[in-house]
């Protein structure tokens, strides 16, 4: 049986500068289903990283209803989203924002921390999910600034997951990076994702895309395709790329 | 012109920073022009105050018993002598009249308006337009620190009499204008002067002798000369009373206190420099640090470190100059506030002049040492390669530590990510650590200082040589005064009694005021600070004053002289005294009694317990009133005399505290929204991952407690132990050799931990605007 971890409706978001509106998100009704590896794509300005975060708590709607693991988000205050977001939501994000002054575990231990008071427990989850990311002890004294950019945003994804959440958005986890560090850091998705965590994505890479079961594509604050792709398999690569590129010509891509 | 643009724009972009360090700059400035001003014109001040009210530069006063004409005629014949006058005049020797909220028992003289003189003529500050029958005209300082206004009545209570009068003038005199120094002046106009000598005795009819001479520095060794050639005229004279007061130690009498003020604005200013100089050294590494990569790209251009340094410093010189000439500016326009005060401590109209110097001195202190911390905090600059700079800093070899990694550390999850954040800014917290240090040891500094002066006064009323006693006696010469104080001892409430005179010797030629009592331990004050007081017949301890004079120190025998007899005594101990010019000496009862067998002793100090002094006063008038000359309530009677020093005390505290406050509130304020903005995406992705903005706030807030309460119990502790070293440098001038001031622990500890509260308040508050930082505006930036 499928189950929704998050639906939306009605969702929008407007933002206005100078008295000028700017409907970014209209109308929005999106169910994602636990265990999905959802793509959120579309071009520049079409509203994608904006919905990730009001579907994740990071930003509130302005009018509109987000169900999340049956729980309405869209009301809360800023303390109360804040700790929906530490029992519920990892975030990856392009920059990274490792926190500069903490050494590598103290990163990830700084976010478990929040949520499981076994330090013991925890400590040996984030070493468990550190060796599993490809980061060896060696590395987990090291501060960010001496690791590179893949090293570092396989830590970041450590750190999103430390908590088990039941949803982990990512914005262009690998827009800054080069080729061989995303396709290591693509690997720790789609491995994450295989054990059933249930990952949101927005990138407007193709060979990221591939690695996600569904694909929304946004076009001017409203979803205008969705493509079921299956779940990702090496072997299929071929075939899926021809499927999503298809899809993407017939949005306008 | 274009590091000019690039200063301005460096000051734009830091508007608050910038704000902030104006006005620690503008502060430190204002106070050490102001003290500087004060310590600088006080000495010319007087000596002006001198020539303008033709004071003369010594008084001898005397009853007309006393009188003998030779005494003109020494004055006349004495070397650079300009000119002398006498002049008939009433003294009473001990009058009470009201002085701010109690009683003071002084000596006065009165002139009569109506005759005219050369010397201290009756110059009137404020006058009333009609004249009546009872007019007075008194010092100025009754209006500054007595709380009497033009019109108000005026009684002086003298030999149990009241005379009432109506303030019509308030007079401006050099000489014997406040209560420093034991007399002061009134006059009377023609009409009640003659009413009023008609109803005294004759013991009330008294003669002044005025000098004025070439140099009025001599004044104090004519003074000395004086009491040489007559000596009968200061030395065991009971009945007679002569007096003399010379300008010099007048002037040293009411500077002093001015000057201690003075001191005290030049020092906390200093600490306020201090502070100013550890915020730009703070902010110039923050700017170099923030500003690496532009460093390394203006380098790879080929630009100079010179040219570089040149465009940081350059907005601190311009801040540290506009804010130095603001707060001098600002200081003309507080000196009216600054007069008052000194108006208070020695009773004339205070005249502020311009003084181009002292303010040029002051702008270039400042601003010097602005340039100084500036250059060599800039200097790194020239150390830093251009790749590095290009890389931001990021140098080959790290040596950074990860301080309490949270695997291992114990504690909750945000105290240790404080102690974290702490650590990993060390130099902003030296910087905090060295600030909290100065201004809480300036606070503890003004507490003591008000707490000894306005709350517990036994240690200030100590310095001055006075035994704290409750009560004092003048008894008769015809009474036993022996067994008078066995009577007093029965009395109810009384703890205890002892005799104890202070009478005029001469020590080695040098007269001396000699105290006389029993046995001085059972004195509460012992002014002996090195050796002990005498307790044989043949010991006496001497002033440090004294000991300098006569060349002498303790195990040294010295020739006591009193009436006809001379004895040797052997030195036992050394004192110190602000009253009576320091020059005291101790004699036991049994001591005086070698020069004089039939000496008894005529004062006594009472000591209560439980029984107001004035219930106490009363009952012993009732019962012994034949004994007794007059009587004094010693404790209103130091009430009245310290409340000038009280106010100005009160002054400097509140400014201390005031300062303290605005400084504490500034630098937290100016440190936390730096550490907020520098740390805005740390914030944001914390935010991002669940931490709440109070988990922030308070993150933030301890992170500074650790550095704020070590500075805070550092400078109390500061505070505790050299208070009063630092105290007695500053009275050293006067006397004081050693200060025993009451450092109340209690008061320390309230305000240490007032401070610390008050930063932590002020940290939670300030980091509120961590608010406003969201996860999602770190995203979408």
């Amino acid at each position: 049986m499928v189950n929704t971890i998050i639906k939306t409706e009605k969702l929008c978001k407007t933002f206005s500068s100078g008295g000028i509106q700017q409907h970014v998100l209209k109308n929005l009704d999106i169910s994602i289903e636990q265990g999905d590896f959802t793509i959120i794509m579309g071009s520049s300005g079409s509203g994608k990283s904006t919905l990730l975060y009001a579907i994740s708590g990071m930003d509130k709607p302005t009018l509109g209803e987000i169900d999340f693991a049956g729980k309405e988000i869209s009301q809360l205050n800023n303390d109360q989203l804040a700790i929906f977001r530490r029992n519920n939501c990892g975030f990856v994000f392009q920059q990274i924002y490792l926190l500069d002054n903490m050494s590598v575990l103290d990163n990830v231990l700084a976010s478990g921390l929040l949520v499981n008071k076994n330090k013991r427990e925890l400590v040996s989850k984030a070493k468990e999910l550190l060796i599993q990311v490809g980061i060896t002890e060696n590395s987990w004294s090291k501060f960010p600034t001496q690791l590179s950019g893949g090293e570092a945003q396989r830590v970041g994804i450590v750190r999103a997951i430390i908590n088990s959440p039941k949803v982990l958005f990512a914005d262009e986890p690998t827009g800054a990076l080069n080729s061989s560090s995303s396709g290591s850091v693509l690997d720790v998705f789609t491995n994450v994702n295989r054990e059933g965590q249930s990952i949101i994505l927005v990138t407007h890479d193709i060979k990221t895309a591939l690695r996600g079961n569904r694909i929304l594509y946004l076009r001017d604050g409203v979803i205008c395709g969705d493509l079921k792709l299956g779940a990702y398999s090496e072997s299929e690569d071929a075939n899926r790329r021809e499927k999503l590129r298809t899809f993407l010509s017939e949005m306008g891509w | 012109m274009n590091i000019i643009n690039l200063a301005m724009a460096n000051i734009r972009k830091n508007k608050s920073a910038s704000v902030s360090l104006f006005i620690f700059i503008l502060v430190a400035a204002l106070l050490l022009n102001i003290g500087l001003m004060v310590i600088t014109q006080i000495n010319s001040f007087f000596d002006n105050k001198v020539e303008q009210l033709s004071d003369p530069h010594v008084s001898i006063m005397m009853d007309k018993a006393s009188y003998h004409a030779d005494y003109e005629a020494f004055l006349a014949n004495y070397s650079r002598i300009t000119n002398t006058e006498t002049e008939e005049i009433i003294m009473m020797g001990s009058a009470k009249f009201d002085f701010g909220n109690s009683e003071l028992n002084n000596s006065i003289i009165i002139f009569n308006a109506g005759n005219s003189r050369m010397m201290g003529p009756l110059k009137l500050i404020e006058k009333l337009n009609t004249s009546g029958a009872n007019d007075i005209y008194i010092p100025y300082s009754f209006k500054t620190s007595g709380n009497y206004r033009l019109g108000d009545s005026f009684t002086i209570h003298y030999q149990n009499k009241d005379y009432e009068y109506r303030i019509a003038g308030f007079l401006e005199t050099t000489m014997m204008g406040t209560n420093n120094v034991g007399v002061m002046k009134f006059m009377l106009p023609d009409t009640p002067y003659q009413a009023l000598a008609d109803k005294l005795d004759e013991q009330s009819d008294a003669m002044i002798l005025s000098a004025v001479m070439e140099d009025k520095t001599q004044s104090t060794k004519l003074l000395n000369d004086f009491t040489k050639e007559f000596p009968q005229s200061v030395v065991g004279e009971t009945t007679s009373y002569i007096l003399g007061l010379d300008i010099e130690m007048v002037k040293s009498v009411n500077t002093l206190t001015v000057n201690i003020v003075a001191t005290i604005l030049v020092a906390f200013a200093a600490i306020i420099v201090l502070v100013s100089l550890i915020v730009i050294k703070f902010r110039v590494s923050n700017s170099i640090e923030d500003g690496m990569a532009n460093i390394g790209a203006l380098k790879a251009l080929g630009y100079t470190s010179l040219q570089i340094v040149s465009s940081i410093i350059l907005q601190f010189i311009l801040i540290a100059l506009s804010a130095s000439m603001a707060g001098i500016a600002l200081s003309y326009g507080l000196m009216p506030f600054i007069g008052g005060v000194v108006s208070a401590l020695n009773g004339l109209v205070w005249e502020q002049s311009f003084d181009i110097t002292i303010n040029i001195v002051s702008i270039l202190v400042v601003v010097l040492s602005v340039v100084i911390v500036t250059l060599l905090s800039a200097f790194r600059v020239r150390k830093i390669l251009p790749v590095v700079a290009l890389r931001g800093g990021i140098r080959t070899h790290s040596f950074r530590k990860n301080h309490f990694p949270l695997e291992k550390a114990t504690g909750g999850l945000h105290f240790l990510l404080a102690i974290k954040s702490m650590l990993a800014n060390a130099k902003q917290n030296t910087m905090i650590l060295l600030i909290m240090i100065a201004l809480t040891f300036a606070s503890v500094f003004s507490m003591v200082l008000y707490y000894n002066i306005a709350s517990d006064k036994t240690a200030f009323v100590n310095m001055f040589g006075s035994e704290p006693a409750n009560v004092f006696i003048d008894v008769k010469p015809e009474a036993d005064t022996r067994e008078f104080l066995r009577e007093i001892k029965q009395m109810d409430h009384v703890k205890k009694v002892n005799i104890f005179d202070l009478i005029t010797t001469k020590v080695d030629g040098q007269t001396v005021y000699t105290n006389v009592t029993d046995r001085y331990d059972d004195l509460e004050n012992n002014v002996v600070y090195e050796g002990r007081q005498p307790t044989h017949e043949n010991e006496i301890s001497i002033s440090w004053v004294v000991s300098n004079q006569i060349n002498k120190e303790i195990g040294d025998t010295v020739e006591v002289e009193y009436g006809a007899e001379t004895k040797r005594y052997l030195v036992t101990g050394v004192s110190q005294s602000i009253g009576n010019l320091g020059q005291i000496a101790a004699l036991t009862m049994d001591g005086i009694q070698q020069l004089q067998s039939d000496y008894q002793g005529s004062t006594l100090y009472v000591y209560l317990n439980d029984i107001k002094n004035k219930d106490f006063i009363k009952n012993l008038k009732e019962q012994y009133g034949d004994n007794i000359v007059e009587t004094l309530d010693i404790d209103e009677n130091i009430e009245s005399q310290t409340g000038m020093y009280t106010a100005a005390v009160f002054a400097i505290m509140v400014m201390v505290l005031t300062i303290t406050v605005l400084i504490v509130v500034m630098i937290l304020y100016l440190v936390i929204k730096t550490m907020i903005i520098k740390r805005k995406k740390e914030f944001g992705v914390m935010k991002a991952i669940g931490y709440s903005t109070i988990q922030l706030m308070s993150q933030i807030s301890i992170s500074f407690l650790p550095v704020i309460t070590a500075g805070v119990a550092i400078g109390g502790v500061l505070g505790y132990f050299f208070t009063n070293p630092m105290l007695s440098a500053l009275l050293s001038s006067a006397g004081v050799k050693r200060l025993d001031f009451t450092i109340h622990l209690p008061t320390i500890l309230i305000l240490c931990v007032s401070i610390v509260i008050l930063a932590y308040i002020v940290s939670l508050l300030v980091s509120r605007r961590i608010k406003y930082i969201s996860a999602y505006g770190l995203i979408t930036e």
